[in-house]
């Protein structure tokens, strides 16, 4: 039990999760390596990586479901798995797909993991269940056997078991997956709920879309290590910002903006405009006053997936080089 | 000690382990496991068994066939209460250790592939007390279709073949409260013999995700036991065999009762169970969720 007395110093965690030099091995294969992941508390932390990248066995380590084969992880200030016992009654999860049994009803299946929530009273339970099915907009099909449920309806039941409790740690492993674009709109909006009350959530996605409406955090993961991490709107400002603006009169605008001294070029789509040294208000000036007729005009970030592409995708040193700046400009 | 080590250290209340209560997570695992569509038709089945072998001897009695072969199958001619005895000691061959692999198979293995088992893990139920309720579970059950072979064995044979006591293999004649004391210490030594394979099925359960690859198992031990015992030059291996211990159930049936084997065949079930429990055990603290 020293372990116990060494966490007492840090009884206040400052991140709702951490790992240091977290690694593991299956038979030979090196599913996640070096992985130092933080997750402040408070974030929504959206975790990136192609398949295969090991975001689902990092959740599994972070769970204490696996045991690392190197590293340490820390969930709410426990080291983990052997503080489990502390951790995970404040933590809800969906990992890996719904797991429920297929005989039993979506209410009989709440009811049973219920049953062994540690923080749920007895007289409690019922209310809770039903609460849940409420929330995941199951109430309707609760009845019904879990075999019969549509991928969605199991999706959403898996959410329902994760927020059976009021949590101060949500992790969800791909939450959308099998949902309709409404049910997508649902799990967002049980996100943004989830921040709005405090709540870290950890969510892994391959829906980059997704990612960028719901989080704040953005973590990267690319052949089991974390390329990138940190605050979503300073990973994607990282990249140079540009305006578009939508006009018919393309020449004239380049000429007007380039009179000023703000670059500018064009596009497919009308001008592109660097906003590197000006701002969207001055831009938007300068081509009224030289009389440019402006249809549209909206600022062209980034973008998450351009980012992921590069950090994903291409791995040479010099893309390795622009990530180091990318990180470090965050860390500051 | 973790609980009291936590509160040493945090003195909050986020640093208490709790758990759910134990009462509560028992009774979830047995509703759970009672409404299982398999143990429900397997259940069912077993507890026909003692009527449909009651149904038969009353027929080959009624038109006068002698008994041959199984000597205990001649006495339960008119001897009701000797059914479910007889009954459960061909159960116990081959549909008992089936029914407790099945069990097993499904609480550790089924519950791994369809992810239930992470759902406990994370919950969390610690992965002592995991095995525990698993093994609450996989006994209660085994127990509940024992009892029930040794019920409508008893109303099947008192019903069919009639008798207000039992005939033991011994020639003397008991009357039927004592009747239903011998049929109690089958049902216990039953029950127990099927624990200790289905303690070996749950070992083999904590290993892997195929429900399949349990029962095959702890088929197969049971197969290989019974091979090994009809070898005579490898008499010497009989102690450890589960199916010696399943000769024993005819001393039940004697009177006075030989307690000796019967002792042997508890004590060899104790050591399966201690065995089966203990490598289950290890597995379960290293499995991954």
């Amino acid at each position: 039990m020293s372990g116990l007395t060494e966490q007492g110093a840090a009884v206040v965690p400052t991140a709702a999760a951490r790992t240091k030099g977290l690694r593991k091995v299956y038979r030979g294969t090196v599913a996640v390596d070096n992985v130092d992941l933080v997750v402040p508390t408070g974030a929504v932390l959206g975790m990136l990586g192609p398949n295969g990248s090991g975001k689902t066995t990092t959740i599994r380590m972070l769970l204490g479901l696996v045991t690392p084969t190197a590293g340490e992880v820390e969930l709410l200030g426990q080291r983990m798995p052997d503080g489990a016992a502390l951790a995970l009654p404040q933590v809800g999860a969906l990992v890996e797909g719904p797991g429920f049994y297929p005989f039993l009803s979506g209410r009989e299946n709440l009811l049973r993991f219920a049953a062994a929530e540690p923080l749920l009273a007895s007289s409690d339970i019922p209310g809770a269940v039903g609460a849940a099915l409420e929330r995941v907009g199951l109430s309707g099909a609760a009845g019904r056997r879990f075999r019969g449920y549509s991928l969605g309806m199991k999706q959403r039941l898996g959410l329902a078991a994760a927020l059976l409790v009021p949590r101060q740690f949500v992790v969800l492993d791909e939450p959308t997956n099998g949902l309709d674009p409404a049910g997508t709109r649902e799990i967002r909006t049980i996100i943004a709920d989830l921040h709005a009350a405090g709540t870290t959530v950890l969510v892994s996605s391959h829906l980059l879309a997704e990612v960028e409406a719901t989080c704040t955090h953005v973590a990267v993961l690319n052949q089991g290590t974390v390329v990138a991490q940190g605050e979503l709107s300073s990973l994607l400002e990282a990249g140079s910002a540009n305006l578009l603006v939508s006009t018919p009169e393309v020449t004239l605008a380049v000429d007007a903006l380039r009179e000023q001294r703000v670059p500018a070029r064009a596009v497919p789509e009308g001008v592109r405009v660097d906003l590197t040294a000006t701002t969207a208000p001055a831009v938007v000036e300068v081509l009224v006053r030289a009389g440019v007729p402006v249809h549209e005009v909206r600022r062209q970030r980034t973008g998450l997936e351009d980012l992921f592409a590069r950090l994903t995708e291409d791995t040479s040193t010099a893309e390795l080089n622009d990530l180091d700046t990318l990180v470090t400009e965050d860390a500051r | 000690m973790t609980a009291q080590a936590a509160e040493l250290v945090g003195g909050t209340d986020t640093l208490v382990v709790r758990r759910a209560p134990l009462g509560r997570v028992l009774r979830s695992e047995l509703r759970m496991v009672l409404r299982r569509p398999r143990t429900l038709v397997g259940l069912g089945l077993l507890g026909l068994v003692p009527v449909v072998m009651g149904i038969g001897i009353a027929i080959a009695t009624a038109s006068g066939e002698t008994g041959e072969g199984d000597a205990m199958a001649a006495l339960v001619m008119g001897n009701g209460m000797l059914l479910p005895i007889f009954a459960l000691s061909v159960a116990v061959v081959m549909l008992l250790p089936l029914t407790g692999a099945m069990l097993a198979a499904d609480a550790l293995a089924g519950e791994s592939s369809h992810g239930t088992l992470r759902g406990m893990l994370m919950a969390p139920v610690g992965r002592g007390r995991l095995l525990a309720v698993k093994a609450f579970g996989v006994a209660s059950v085994t127990l509940l279709a024992v009892v029930l072979m040794a019920v409508t064995g008893m109303i099947t044979g008192v019903l069919l073949l009639g008798g207000d006591g039992m005939l033991t293999a011994s020639g003397t004649s008991l009357p039927f409260g004592e009747a239903l004391g011998r049929v109690a210490i089958t049902v216990v030594y039953v029950a127990l013999q099927v624990w200790a394979l289905a303690a070996v099925a749950l070992a083999v359960s904590a290993f892997t995700d195929h429900p399949l690859i349990v029962v095959v198992v702890t088929l197969g031990l049971v197969i290989v036991s019974g091979v090994l015992s009809a070898i005579p030059a490898l008499d010497w291996i009989d102690p450890v065999l589960v199916t010696t211990s399943w000769e024993a159930v005819g001393e039940i049936v004697r009177d006075p009762i030989s307690w000796s084997p019967l002792i042997d065949g508890a004590l060899r079930a104790a050591c399966y169970m201690l065995i089966g429990g203990s490598i289950a055990y290890s597995r379960m603290l290293t499995r991954d969720g």
